[in-house]
């Protein structure tokens, strides 16, 4: 039974082979076709299993599309075979330059999609750029009614606790000489304590430092490295100073403009500005403090 | 009458048929009897023998059987022309110098 089956399932394939073949070279230019037809399905005899069969038929399909592509139906003369040739001869090898047209697809489709990419990358970023910030604004809240709330009578009592006398027996030795009374069972304990009065506080006038006049030029120091390569920057340095304006210790950079030569140049200006820094001043009086100095390095145009 | 453009566009499948005809290059093969040595799919085969026949590098002709008496029918049989020997030779001769022709 099964092999029953399997011999009409081959039967039909064939027949569908038959078929595809017959499709495929009606399908070629006119002047091929016969001899298309014909061609195949010799060739199609020497294949062995149906599904070779059927592969070899599609695969005629293919071909057919092909060969039309290479030569249009309209531009070959219906004839022979062999004038079928020669004029398939003057046709032949459809092809844009360097590429097939195959070839000619895939980029195409290639290029659509690099396009695509690059169309969606810049409107994204341009879409970024556009688009404000959040506003964020401050609104003054209106006088809410202030409306008199009634406090249950359960809330209102007097929250004061009494508490009861512990059965300890305080030694007289460890109380205060200046005890006033001891019977903490019979006393009431404040549930609020006033707050101490504040005294005022002296406020420091403070004034920071900075270079100071005699300071020396930024363009003394700028290095030649970064004059060649046009570098500029912005660098931070900090630096200890004392009531004179000296530098107490090293300066260091706090915040670097991004390239180690301008950095290193802002150190070196610092150095050099010992005794030429303003000292920071707290009520008018010179004291030692630390401070950042902003040391800009930029080329004159 | 123009002259005919003997010029075939080179491609990896064109360049394993001919190899298949350059074994023997006066044996005339059908396509099926390449697809069996080089295994180049019909899609692919048919149209780059069009494409060789056209250009003047093969011939092809009927086999002279009697399709009755074999038992099967008659096949396209393709062999190398002169030109065509030629410019095999040609190309595989650049492919060995390392340039393609």
């Amino acid at each position: 039974m099964s092999q029953r089956n399997e011999r009409s399932t081959q039967a039909e394939l064939s027949g569908v082979s038959h078929w595809l073949i017959h499709h495929a070279a009606h399908l070629a230019p006119e002047s091929l076709s016969s001899r298309l037809e014909e061609e195949w399905l010799a060739d199609l005899e020497s294949r062995s299993s149906a599904l070779s069969r059927l592969r070899f038929a599609v695969g005629c399909c293919w071909a057919s599309m092909v060969i039309v592509n290479d030569c249009p139906r309209s531009q070959v003369p219906a004839a022979s075979p062999v004038a079928a040739a020669r004029g398939f001869i003057t046709l032949a090898d459809r092809s844009f330059g360097y590429f097939s047209l195959r070839s000619a697809t895939l980029f195409l489709i290639a290029g659509l999609h690099a396009a695509l990419f690059y169309g969606l990358i810049t409107t994204l970023s341009h879409t970024r750029g556009i688009v404000p910030p959040p506003i964020l604004e401050n609104q003054a809240l209106k006088d809410v009614p202030r409306e008199k709330v009634s406090v249950p009578q359960s809330l209102t009592r007097d929250w004061t606790f009494a508490v009861p006398k512990p059965d300890v027996e305080i030694p007289s030795a460890l109380l205060p000489s200046d005890h006033v009374t001891t019977n903490v069972g019979e006393e009431l304990i404040e549930p609020y304590a006033p707050p101490l009065p504040v005294t005022p506080t002296h406020v420091v006038a403070r004034v920071a430092g900075g270079p100071g006049a005699g300071f020396p030029d930024t363009a003394d120091f700028y290095p030649s490295h970064s004059i060649l390569l046009g570098e500029q920057g912005f660098s931070t340095v900090r630096v200890c100073v004392d009531s004179h304006g000296r530098l107490t210790s090293d300066p260091t950079t706090v915040q670097s403009s991004g390239s180690s030569r301008l950095d290193e140049g802002a150190l070196k200006l610092a150095r050099a500005g010992s005794g030429h820094f303003r000292a920071t001043t707290e009520d008018g009086q010179p004291v030692n403090s630390c401070y950042p100095v902003g040391i800009r390095f930029q080329l004159k145009k | 009458m123009g002259k005919k453009d003997t010029n075939v566009r080179m491609s990896l499948q064109t360049l394993r048929v001919l190899e298949v005809f350059l074994e023997n290059p006066t044996e005339k093969l059908a396509g099926a009897d390449v697809h069996q040595r080089c295994g180049i799919a019909s899609g692919t085969l048919y149209p780059i023998l069009l494409r060789l026949e056209s250009a003047g590098w093969f011939v092809s002709q009927w086999e002279s059987i009697d399709p009755a008496s074999v038992g099967r029918p008659r096949r396209r049989l393709y062999r190398l022309t002169s030109t065509g020997l030629r410019r095999t030779s040609e190309v595989f001769a650049s492919f060995n110098r390392g340039v393609l022709a």
